[in-house]
């Protein structure tokens, strides 16, 4: 081919015309979007490498999904899917491609680079020497996953989980419709960023043809191993957590059962919240006034008139719109596993633009959640510094066993 | 699978594919001729084949003998129920025709798309739809008489190149031309043909774009964006003449870029003419074409005063469709279901532009809501996933 192109004149070359002269000067045809498909050939880790690093990983496969009572990672993606196709088998494609993805990256491994170097890499290669990083990827799924506007999309409208309806409407929200819901929602965690990135990444490549990303949040939480993370507020947010830390425990407050279609037993409701936190305000906010606020004290953690962290709360010593005492005063309990998170400055007011991506997952979002979060907006001292600008309630089903696919056993017989 | 393992160098078939494009603005120039079946290589006897498509083929043909007969009559009512039925029955074996006779079949999908476009405007073109209900009729005679190819040799790709390369010389001669008839008008003053001539003139850059960009020193000239210039005096081409249209809506001073800009599209052509293209360079081109529309156009980056953005968008698809509907023999044999997900992907990104459009003229970009934008970008998207699978017949 004769397409000597001439060294550009301009000063500096863009990226830009990087690409369109790599493009026709025929040194790779590997713009573009990502090439799918067949990218089933894959490298498994080396086994030397697999058992120096087994902790550092966690399987796909289990009575329950991974990522809901794992101890939570430092990183977190939340990704937010419309489902394209139109017919069931295009979903069953797109979720078979996803778990062999999730198998296969869960394990340290990645997509195999094709033999024709004309195409585009299967993988996009950021962690071909990272380990797995404890990465767990959870699967969800939103109320339009089984019906839209009424309609019976993919013929499994029947197979819908008894709790599965949009949070209803809540005082003071202010929510954005293009950040809220979603047909499935994947939330990706790992103890390397990097790693969360890559999974959440691929998923959105290889979703292409079959479903569209509506959104997608990035979180991080941080703390000493065996104590309760901080969220941006300085105080303590998962202390009841502790609370149901048992097998019996989980199954009292997370895993779905009775009543519930035979996919959606141990599976769990993740309830979503995206709380911003005006932290300027915060900050001008003193020490009395925060831990009134809260109901707790700052540096321990101990709910007023305790001393411990995880003593139990005496309601007699709380104020009546302190954070904690609303929670409990409901009597009900969810199992917490929110991240904090940042995304730049609003250019109107230089506030920095943070918060808290909510995350509780409950076996019943009807008595466990939603009239805690109504109590809350209606009340909650905490109101004066957040808030909420998206919402969602997704359900998801139990573990997987090796050789299913997510969602088979709703998508099929 | 989307994609097989590549062993060998695709094989054959003797198809000389003459592709124009889809592309809805008048040509200035008239097409090369048409395919020419050099038949040496079929294997059998291809007189006891029968051809399958023959009776789907009539019955078009006889919907087109309406058509033809509604246009003399200036039926404009009948002509767009027509064009939307001819569209129908066309898709309802198209997917036959595009496996057998691939290139019978790009003769029908050249004359059909424009007519069943047109049938979708308030106002219609009576004249230019005859042109191509004629020519339809014809590609039909064609495909009723045309024999199954078994055809299976190594020249597949060097004849799609070589149809692809006539394309791209014709859009070169068209791109002279039309940008002529713009730079006269600017040099004559007259902004509102000026900026009619300017819409058409860019459709012949887009629909070749990369070869166009391939020349490193005439593109800036050409094509550059104020955002690309380093020093804004030394900036010409279209760009600078659009901002003076839509802009500073005035033309002073604008006659030296007018005239800078004959010679560049000149010299190109010349440039263009010379080139010796590549399989390999003509995929990458089809796929950076896409690119172009999903990054710099789908942005409105492109056209920042005329908003004519979409316009360079359809332009960029259809340059890219011209290049897979050269490469339909070599996809039949290589990856056959690639050509089908294709063709899907193309028929439906051309459905969503043509929603854009108002009497045969895409919107404005500032038209289009944030929705409409996403929607075309996530189309854009997954037909450039697919496009560039098409690298797995090289």
């Amino acid at each position: 081919m004769e397409l000597e192109p001439k060294e550009k004149q301009k000063q500096s070359v863009s990226r830009r015309d990087f690409l369109k002269l790599s493009a026709i000067a025929g040194t790779g045809i590997t713009l573009g979007a990502a090439g799918m498909g067949a990218i089933m050939g894959i490298v498994k880790p080396e086994s030397g490498k697999a058992s120096a690093l087994s902790n550092d990983r966690i399987s796909l496969y289990g009575q329950h999904q991974a990522g809901i009572v794992t101890p939570q990672q430092t990183y977190m993606y939340l990704a937010s899917f419309h489902l394209t196709g139109d017919d069931r088998s295009s979903v069953i494609r797109l979720f078979r491609d996803w778990t062999k993805f999730c198998d296969l990256s869960t394990a340290g491994g990645t997509m195999k680079t094709g033999d024709n170097t004309l195409l585009p890499p299967n993988d996009t290669g950021e962690t071909l020497d990272l380990p797995a990083a404890k990465l767990t990827i959870t699967f969800g799924l939103g109320p339009t996953f089984f019906r839209e506007e009424g309609k019976d999309r993919f013929g499994i409208a029947a197979k819908a989980p008894r709790y599965l309806k949009d949070i209803p409407r809540m005082p003071r929200e202010n929510l954005d419709p293009s950040l809220s819901g979603g047909d499935v929602c994947i939330q990706v965690c790992a103890e390397d960023q990097q790693v969360a990135f890559h999974a959440v990444r691929n998923l959105i490549r290889l979703s292409t043809g079959y479903a569209t990303v509506n959104w997608m949040q990035e979180g991080f939480i941080s703390a000493t191993p065996g104590k309760t993370p901080r969220n941006l507020f300085g105080f303590k947010d998962g202390t009841a957590n502790s609370e149901h830390d048992t097998s019996a425990g989980y199954d009292d407050v997370v895993w779905a059962g009775e009543g519930e279609p035979e996919w959606m037993k141990g599976g769990s409701y993740l309830a979503y919240r995206k709380i911003r936190m005006l932290l300027e305000v915060w900050d001008r906010t003193s020490l009395k006034d925060q831990e009134d606020t809260f109901g707790r004290f700052k540096e321990s953690g101990a709910a007023y008139g305790r001393s411990g962290e995880f003593d139990a709360v005496d309601m007699s010593k709380q104020p009546g719109s302190a954070h904690v005492h609303l929670a409990k005063q409901t009597g009900q309990r969810i199992h917490r596993r929110a991240y904090s998170y940042t995304n730049g400055v609003d250019p109107r007011t230089g506030n920095v633009d943070a918060g808290l991506l909510f995350l509780s997952y409950q076996k019943n979002p009807e008595t466990q959640f939603i009239p805690m979060l109504r109590m809350m907006q209606s009340k909650d001292k905490l109101n004066e510094y957040t808030s909420h600008v998206a919402s969602a309630l997704f359900a998801c089903p139990r573990g997987l066993k090796e050789g299913q696919y997510i969602g088979q056993n709703i998508l099929e017989g | 699978m989307l994609f097989k393992k590549i062993t060998s160098i695709a094989s054959i078939s003797v198809a000389s594919v003459l592709l124009l494009s889809a592309c809805n603005q008048a040509s200035p120039k008239e097409a090369a001729p048409a395919a020419q079946v050099a038949d040496t290589q079929t294997q059998q006897a291809a007189a006891d084949t029968k051809n399958p498509v023959a009776e789907d083929a009539g019955k078009l043909q006889e919907e087109v003998k309406k058509l033809q007969d509604a246009i003399s009559k200036k039926d404009a009512a009948q002509v767009k129920s027509l064009g939307k039925s001819i569209n129908d029955t066309w898709l309802s074996f198209e997917n036959t025709v595009r496996q057998a006779f691939p290139l019978e079949y790009t003769e029908v999908e050249k004359y059909e798309m424009p007519i069943f476009s047109a049938s979708a405007y308030d106002k219609v073109d009576f004249e230019s739809l005859k042109s191509n209900a004629d020519k339809l009729h014809g590609a039909l005679e064609q495909l009723k008489n045309a024999k199954p190819s078994t055809a299976n040799t190594s020249e597949q790709l060097n004849k799609a190149v070589e149809n692809y390369k006539a394309f791209v010389d014709e859009q070169a001669d068209n791109l002279a031309l039309q940008t002529k008839a713009f730079a006269e008008a600017v040099k004559a003053g007259d902004v509102e043909l000026a900026k009619k001539e300017y819409t058409k003139a860019r459709v012949y850059f887009e629909i070749i774009e990369p070869i166009a960009e391939s020349f490193g020193d005439l593109d800036p000239k050409i094509d550059a964006r104020l955002a690309d210039v380093e020093d804004e005096s030394t900036w010409t081409g279209y760009h600078r003449i659009e901002k003076a249209l839509w802009k500073d809506k005035s033309l002073k001073g604008q006659d030296k870029y007018a005239d800078q800009l004959i010679k560049d599209t000149e010299e190109l052509q010349k440039q263009i003419k010379g080139l010796k293209l590549e399989p390999k360079v003509m995929v990458a081109g089809a796929i950076e074409l896409l690119n172009e529309a999903a990054t710099s156009k789908i942005t409105g980056e492109e056209e920042i005063y005329s908003r004519t953005d979409l316009v360079d968008l359809a332009a960029n698809v259809d340059g890219s469709k011209t290049v897979y509907l050269a490469i339909i023999p070599a996809l039949n044999e290589k990856n056959p279901q690639l050509a089908d997900q294709l063709d899907k992907q193309f028929l439906a990104t051309e459905d969503l532009l043509r929603g854009h459009q108002k009497d045969g003229q895409y919107v404005t970009y500032d038209k289009l809501s944030t929705e409409q934008i996403r929607k075309i970008s996530d189309q854009l998207s997954q037909l450039s996933t697919l496009m560039t699978q098409t690298a797995s017949i090289l």
